[in-house]
């Protein structure tokens, strides 16, 4: 879930763009399928964090069948406090030296 | 390449139906492209693993998703329909009252139908275990019984069975307590439980050394008995008690299991019985006491048993000419156990369950009406939904998901209904078969009910999903309302409505023609007075009464001290009375004058030999001759009293009372001196059958019935009889003491309680479907009222309103009147074995159940016809 909002992120992407981009970021190691994507797609529907486009990016020739998916103003707001959290998780366990060093993202 | 493009789209469109419609409908062409794709890259990459692989993930994520998709749907279904419900609070209550009933019967019935009819027998091996029977039909020898000799010659000759054991049954006395204790006591082989598979509940079983002809007595108590006469002691075994003249010692408890053919208190080796171990008893091929029952090898039909021992039958009557009637046909009739047990049950428990199918299948259509005229006042939020862009398919699960809560409640309560009632249905149930106790609530009935809510919410929620369908986009029309909406609804609640009735009338049918029965049942004349009569059976202690004489001693004695009584009018003793269940004494006999050839067959009667004032105190008319007297004596001339019924068949009613007859091939006569009124003996639905009376002193009796007729309740001189008999022989015990009228009350209590349960399915029917014409017709009056008011505007009278509202009710009620006519026609013959003295079409009960219903009908159609005249026209013009 968290990582389609990071993959919406970095702007609006359609379904297959968003499989693609958290395979990629997570070099592979979260791979989603159709099935899985849209069940959090749906989720993330509902609960106000994406919203569909209306307008579709002028690019041309595009499948009419794709949609795209923006984050909302909430969406950012959770992705952001889900990252905050996260970081604050790491640097406890940097404290206690669970990790070696501090990665530069 | 294309096509394997298009087949993988296939497949994949394939694999999208797992999932929720909605989810289908708003994401399904969008994760079709994705998928194409996603194979479109790996196709680019050209790797077999890598397209296995992406088929894989698709699968594993398809799986996971569906069913997170499903329950959530459902979660939110629920949810909003229990809002609805607490909305409708009126209508979810009477919705769950009216299935809870339904499927209540239904539980209920099936837990019987369960245990008695579906499950095996709780024996080892039970569906193998079988019942012999031995007739002969040509010589008239019939009969459930086989001598010593021919099961020992069956046992060694039989190829098809892995055990036979024998079974008889007889009274004996248990001293040393309180008062003299008479035993019902099953006299078996050692190994007849382990035929059974029964293991002991405490001690031991049977062993072969116990069954040997000088072994020390020993008892196995039966379950019942233990509970009821030791309270459950489980020190009792190893203790010993005076039976009769030997002691015996208990060597176990049984556990609870259904005895057949009776219930018995105590079991004992076949020796312990003096006459099955006399010698001559052993030797008499003619002496047939035995019950026999038998354990096929496995992968046998009964019909193959019975081959192989009517082929050992058939070289016994080659070895032992004399001890069979020439011309006989000796044949062997296997029947399985569990038919035996569940003979009697089985039509009853079919015909209650069906009835009980009845009554669901009319609260299911009532509830389906009531959700159609629901669904008018539900028209606007529906259509606000589809509106919004609920699609239909969505709609109608959520509707099922409104049925499918309501049907559970419905399940819920008729399941506690079902439980609150068993104990009077098991006891109901126990009339017709052992296995009563069998019947409870299990796994496989809870399985039922939750079948039974399952088809209710699908028939429930169904019938208003197909009414609404074509008819959402006209319902937010302005107008557009009622016209076209109505028309398919109100065809669907019409035709509901008929079936309603029709239903009704089939079960009403059969609950009239099944209390026409009882009616008739209560109505026949038994040919005797069972009112003020006291019944005592006994069973005289076979170790002391051996001779006539002492027989003939006690039955003098006691007549005497019991005739003393002031209470008492008249007492008589008897080898039977009627509709005691003892088993009939059948004999064969001749006729001076009328003996015919040697293989001619000879006329059969049955007998029972009675002290002088029998029909006195039964009330029985003496149409001709004498009765018995003091004067009937052993040492005095042999004398015999026939019933019409006898004299009717053999001598075509001319006078019999010059005439003799000879129960002993010729060798003594006996002289016919009167004739006595016919009775009937085996129940009252038996006709009875010819009986020839003898005098009790010339034919006395080990097993008597003492009947006596008293001033009052009988039973309030049972005690004081009993100390009577005390008095004669302290320790003879008393059997079974009962009122007569209450032997004739138990003769027909299993018909009342079907009919009353059948009558109470049938109210229950009748009031719902009632119920169910007067809602649509309230409904269909208050959607008219509009038109109603016109019309009344125009000039029609309040009368012809009431005419019109009438007319459109009672045509429904009549249109399911007639098909339930159809219908009835057809079924009730299947019921014929259930009825006595009615015949399935019954006139009468055809056209009064035609009235009631229509009765019924018109009262429920009236009240909202009345509403209907009343409608002041100024107000329903303006409401539009």
């Amino acid at each position: 879930m968290f990582h389609v909002l990071l993959a919406l992120a970095g702007g609006d992407l359609h379904g297959y763009a968003i499989l693609k981009e958290v395979g990629l970021r997570t070099a592979g190691k979260v791979r989603l399928s159709t099935g899985t994507l849209y069940g959090i797609i749906k989720r993330l529907l509902s609960d106000g964090l994406i919203a569909e486009l209306r307008a579709r990016p002028a690019e041309g020739g595009d499948d009419e069948r794709r949609k795209y998916y923006r984050l909302t103003p909430l969406g950012r707001q959770v992705a952001a406090a889900e990252a905050e959290r996260m970081d604050e998780v790491l640097a406890i366990a940097r404290a206690r030296h669970l990790l070696k060093r501090a990665r530069t993202a | 390449m294309k096509s394997e493009q298009s087949r993988a789209t296939q497949y994949y469109r394939a694999l999208l139906r797992l999932l929720p419609f909605d989810f289908r409908s708003d994401f399904g062409p969008e994760m079709e492209q994705v998928f194409a794709e996603q194979r479109a890259e790996v196709e680019r990459g050209a790797s077999k693993v890598g397209m296995w692989r992406l088929w894989w993930e698709t699968f594993r994520g398809i799986f996971t998703t569906a069913p997170r998709e499903h329950l959530s749907m459902l979660r939110q279904d629920s949810v909003f329909a229990l809002r609805m419900m607490r909305k409708n609070l009126g209508f979810t209550i009477a919705a769950i009252v009216v299935l809870g009933l339904g499927i209540g019967a239904n539980t209920a019935i099936f837990s019987v139908v369960n245990a008695v009819l579906l499950k095996p027998l709780p024996y080892e091996h039970g569906e193998r275990l079988l019942l012999f029977r031995q007739g002969s039909p040509r010589s008239g020898l019939i009969g459930n019984n086989v001598s010593v000799p021919e099961l020992m010659d069956y046992r060694r000759q039989n190829r098809s069975l892995d055990g036979l054991v024998e079974y008889h049954n007889m009274q004996f006395i248990l001293l040393g307590r309180s008062e003299p204790e008479q035993v019902e006591t099953g006299v078996v082989s050692w190994n007849f439980f382990d035929l059974f598979g029964v293991k002991p509940l405490l001690g031991r079983m049977f062993e072969p050394d116990d069954e040997k002809t000088d072994a020390p007595p020993v008892l196995l108590l039966s379950f019942e008995y233990w509970e009821r006469s030791f309270g459950g002691d489980p020190t009792v075994v190893g203790k010993t008690f005076r039976m009769n003249d030997k002691t015996h010692t208990v060597i176990g408890v049984l556990p609870p299991f259904p005895q057949y053919p009776q219930e018995n208190d105590v079991y004992m080796p076949s020796t312990a019985c003096p006459f099955r171990s006399n010698p001559q008893t052993i030797a008499n091929r003619q002496g047939r006491m035995l019950r026999i029952f038998g354990r096929m090898k496995p992968r046998l039909e009964p019909a193959q048993a019975a081959a192989d021992l009517s082929a050992v039958a058939a070289s016994m009557q080659k070895e032992f000419p004399k001890d069979y009637p020439e011309g006989s046909d000796l044949k062997v009739e296997a029947t399985p156990l569990k038919t035996e047990l569940t003979r009697d049950a089985r039509p009853t428990m079919l015909f209650l369950l069906a009835a009980a199918g009845f009554v669901l299948l009319i609260a299911c259509a009532n509830v389906a009406n009531l959700n159609l005229a629901r669904m008018v006042r539900r028209e606007r939020e529906l259509g606000v939904r589809t509106a919004m862009g609920a699609s239909r398919v969505r709609l109608f699960r959520q509707l099922l998901t409104e049925s499918f809560l309501m049907a559970l409640g419905g399940g819920l309560l008729g399941l506690l209904l079902a439980m609150g009632g068993l104990h009077l249905l098991t006891a109901y149930v126990a009339r017709f078969t052992p296995r009563a106790n069998e019947v409870h609530i299990d796994s496989a009935v809870l399985f039922f009910t939750l079948g039974a809510a399952l088809f209710v919410s699908v028939f429930t929620g169904t019938a208003p999903a197909l009414a609404r369908r074509d008819s959402l986009v006209t319902t937010l029309k302005e107008g557009g309302s009622h016209a076209t909406l109505g028309a398919a609804r109100g065809k669907m609640r019409s035709a509901l409505i008929v079936a309603q009735v029709a239903v009704s009338f089939l079960l009403l049918i059969g609950a009239g023609l099944t209390v026409r029965s009882l009616i008739n049942l209560q109505r026949v004349d038994p040919g005797f007075r069972p009112e003020n009569v006291l019944t005592m059976q006994l069973s005289l202690d076979f170790t002391k009464y051996m001779s006539n004489e002492s027989m003939l001693h006690f039955s003098d004695s006691l007549l005497e001290k019991i005739q003393a009584m002031p209470q008492v009018t008249s007492v008589a003793m008897s080898g039977e009375f009627p509709l005691d269940r003892s088993p009939a004494f059948n004999g064969q006999f001749l006729v001076e004058g009328q003996q015919g050839n040697a293989t001619d067959s000879k006329p059969v009667a049955e007998f029972n030999s009675v002290s002088p004032d029998y029909f006195r105190t039964l009330g029985m008319p003496l149409i001709r001759g004498r009765a018995f007297d003091g004067r009937d004596r052993s040492d005095k001339p042999l004398v015999a009293i026939v019933n019409q019924s006898l004299v009717r068949h053999l001598w075509h009613d001319q006078d019999p009372l010059a005439r003799r007859i000879s129960f002993d091939d010729g060798k003594s006569w006996t002289q016919i001196v009167g004739v006595i009124g016919d009775v009937r003996e085996r129940g009252l639905d038996q006709a009875p059958t010819d009986m020839i009376y003898v005098p009790l002193a010339q034919y006395p009796q080990m097993s008597p019935g003492l009947v006596a007729r008293t001033q009052g309740d009988p039973m309030n001189i049972a005690r004081a009889a009993v100390q009577h008999l005390y008095e004669v022989d302290p320790n003879q015990p008393a059997g079974r003491i009962q009122s007569l009228e209450q032997f004739r009350a138990d003769s027909i209590a299993a018909p009342r309680l079907t009919a009353n349960l059948l009558g109470l399915f049938a109210l229950l029917a009748l009031a719902i479907a009632a119920a169910g014409i007067g809602g649509v017709m309230a409904l269909s009056v208050s959607q008219r009222t509009h038109e109603i008011g016109v019309r009344m505007a125009i000039g029609a009278r309040p009368a012809e309103i009431i005419r019109m509202i009438l007319g459109q009710g009672m045509s429904l009620a009549l249109a399911g009147v007639a098909i339930g006519l159809f219908g009835a026609f057809a079924l009730t013959h299947a019921v014929k074995s259930l009825l006595f003295g009615v015949t399935p079409t019954d006139p009468l009960t055809f056209l009064g159940v035609a009235a009631v219903l229509a009765a019924a009908a018109f009262a429920a159609c009236y009240v909202p016809a009345r509403r209907a005249s009343r409608i002041d026209p100024n107000i329903a013009l303006r409401a539009e």
